[in-house]
């Protein structure tokens, strides 16, 4: 269905995020949604960016609104607007994962941990350790996104808190 | 059977749990992620203690400033 979205121009390019992206690098994590960073075309970016066109075009297809989310094969998603240098660098940089014969984009682990490191809440910080306790991070490409998006006080705090 | 816990035992095998089913294929993992998904929504409906929950603010993505004044 991202895919289709994607396809037919209703936003320029989506990757899932979140506990579920994390959940090609990891081990499953219970989560009750699923968060997927979007983009929108050029023309888009103009005017204040609204969901509704999503939610329109899904509809089409029988999803259902729940709230702020929409319903997709069970799963309540929320699609949020890649935002700021960070999350718009994750959607760039988004890689493609063949779940049986079907292309999913997801953010790279390293992406993952620190979009979780920038938004700091508790569960943010656990699925950090948990990147790096399974060793799931390539360090060196890890530390040029810390730096390149100052979040390099975050890093030293949080290994300082739960690391060292 | 042992009468005392061997934790270093313990934690060890969790680590192995963790590693087999990091390193599962994504499609079983999906699936295992559908039935955390059923589990979490029947006991977020038991909402006996919704009163007294502890709870988080949600998370905001995205390096945006908060308003201060």
């Amino acid at each position: 269905m991202l895919n289709q979205i994607e396809h037919d121009g209703v936003i320029k390019r989506y990757a899932i995020g979140g506990a579920v992206g994390a959940t090609f690098y990891l081990e499953p994590v219970s989560t009750l949604d699923v968060d997927v960073f979007i983009a929108f075309k050029p023309q888009q970016e103009s005017i204040i960016v609204s969901p509704a066109p999503i939610f329109d075009y899904l509809k089409r297809f029988g999803c259902k609104m729940e709230g702020d989310y929409i319903v997709i094969s069970g799963w309540p998603v929320q699609f949020l607007p890649a935002s700021g240098p960070l999350l718009e660098d994750a959607l760039d940089n988004a890689v493609e994962v063949d779940v049986e014969g079907v292309p999913a984009r997801v953010l790279t682990a390293e992406y993952l941990a620190a979009v979780a490191l920038q938004t700091g809440r508790a569960k943010d910080k656990a699925h950090v350790l948990q990147f790096i306790e399974a060793q799931a991070l390539d360090r060196t490409k890890f530390a040029e996104i810390v730096e390149r998006h100052q979040l390099v006080d975050r890093w030293r705090d949080f290994q300082r808190q739960f690391v060292e | 059977m042992k009468n005392n816990f061997d934790f270093e035992r313990i934690w060890e095998s969790k680590r192995a749990l963790r590693r087999r089913l990091a390193t599962a294929p994504i499609i079983e993992k999906l699936r295992m992620l559908d039935a955390l998904h059923e589990r979490a929504v029947a006991i977020r409906g038991a909402r006996f203690r919704e009163a007294t929950a502890v709870r988080e603010k949600p998370g905001r993505y995205g390096d945006r400033k908060e308003k201060t004044s």
